[in-house]
């Protein structure tokens, strides 16, 4: 009973966080929403814990506390995986600005010493 | 009066239509500046631009629709415009309605003024049942959130002036940038016209938004505009 308010308190406290953050402008909607549906589904799914259990059952975990560890740990490599890309994505975007940036004062010489 | 006038292109791999609609642009009797925004081309837009003799600022990689409009605000705002429009590189806006669209900002009415497709009956191009369908529902989303009746929430046929523009110089949606900008415009209290304008078929190329891709976009841009609600003005 106390695991399953622990995490509806939970679930409430990361979407009200969200929330607040996306709020004072810190996270924006692209990144946010993933985060508002996994805060929503923890709810759902602690607040109506006999689906989260059949789902358990059913999926072959012995015990339903097996199958969120197993969900949690899923979510976060997915998670972490995203990142990577993303941080790859950002390293190219700003070696690409180093460049141009570099080629630009250099034309800016070039015109000043015309 | 004289208002320092600037019309912003924003052009992705257009190099088919870019030409076309910079020479219908020069074509128009108010002295307009032009800029190109060349928003990561692969093609040759850029040098078509520049062939016909109008600025082009190249951004080094794709921002999307709401970095390339931004860049044109902050080049407006650096180089002292009054008022920025905005046409789009595919030839769907309609330069010659671009007199229209700049009144509500002479008149000192508004802030921002956007071309709608559908307030007069004029000969304009409608577009498909289905984009219809997520217009009409947005153009509700955004009347319930915000009290503000715009009839043509997806037009990016627009029309800043100097107050608007130092707001989304600052911050513009990077998503879905014409119905989250209403609702941003509605917020930070700038005033909002829509006036009828005409806009044609696009003319060659594809357009970034695909058939299949409507339900799913109209739920992204639902969930972006609640969000935007909820964010500090």
């Amino acid at each position: 009973m106390t695991v399953k308010i622990l995490a509806l308190i939970f679930s409430t406290v990361l979407f009200l966080t969200v929330v607040e953050l996306i709020r004072r402008r810190r996270l924006s909607f692209k990144y946010a929403l993933g985060w508002l549906l996994i805060a929503g589904l923890t709810f759902f799914m602690a607040l109506f814990d006999t689906i989260l259990f059949r789902l358990a059952y059913g999926l072959g975990f012995e015990l339903p506390s097996n199958f969120i560890f197993f969900a949690a740990l899923i979510f976060t490599a997915f998670l972490s995986l995203l990142l990577t890309i993303f941080v790859c994505q950002q390293n190219s975007r700003n070696e690409k600005i180093a460049q141009k940036l570099g080629l630009i004062e250099n034309k800016l010489e070039a015109l000043s010493r015309k | 009066m004289h208002l320092k006038k600037l019309i912003i292109v924003p052009a992705h791999n257009e190099q088919a239509n870019l030409k076309r609609t910079i020479q219908e642009i020069q074509q128009l009797t108010d002295d307009y500046h032009v800029l190109v925004i060349d928003d990561g081309s692969s093609d040759t837009s850029a040098e078509e631009a520049r062939a016909c003799g109008v600025e082009v600022v190249s951004l080094v990689f794709n921002l999307g629709i709401g970095g390339a409009v931004q860049t044109g605000l902050c080049y407006a705002l650096e180089n002292g415009f009054d008022v920025v429009i905005r046409i789009d590189a595919d030839g769907q806006h309609d330069p010659a309605s671009i007199k229209a669209l700049l009144e509500p900002l002479m008149n000192k009415d508004a802030d921002m003024a956007i071309g709608s497709r559908f307030l007069e009956s004029l000969p304009t191009f409608q577009p498909g049942p289905m984009r219809l369908c997520g217009i009409h529902f947005l153009a509700g989303l955004i009347s319930t959130l915000t009290g503000m009746k715009i009839t043509d929430p997806t037009s990016g046929f627009c029309a800043w002036n100097t107050r608007a523009m130092t707001r989304f110089a600052e911050e513009y949606p990077i998503d879905f940038p014409e119905p989250e900008s209403i609702v941003t415009a509605v917020r930070s209290g700038l005033k909002i016209r829509e006036v009828p304008v005409r806009m044609r078929h696009r003319q060659a190329g594809v357009s970034s938004i695909h058939h299949l891709m409507s339900i799913y976009y109209m739920v992204k841009v639902t969930c972006a505009i609640l969000i935007r609600m909820m964010s500090a003005v």
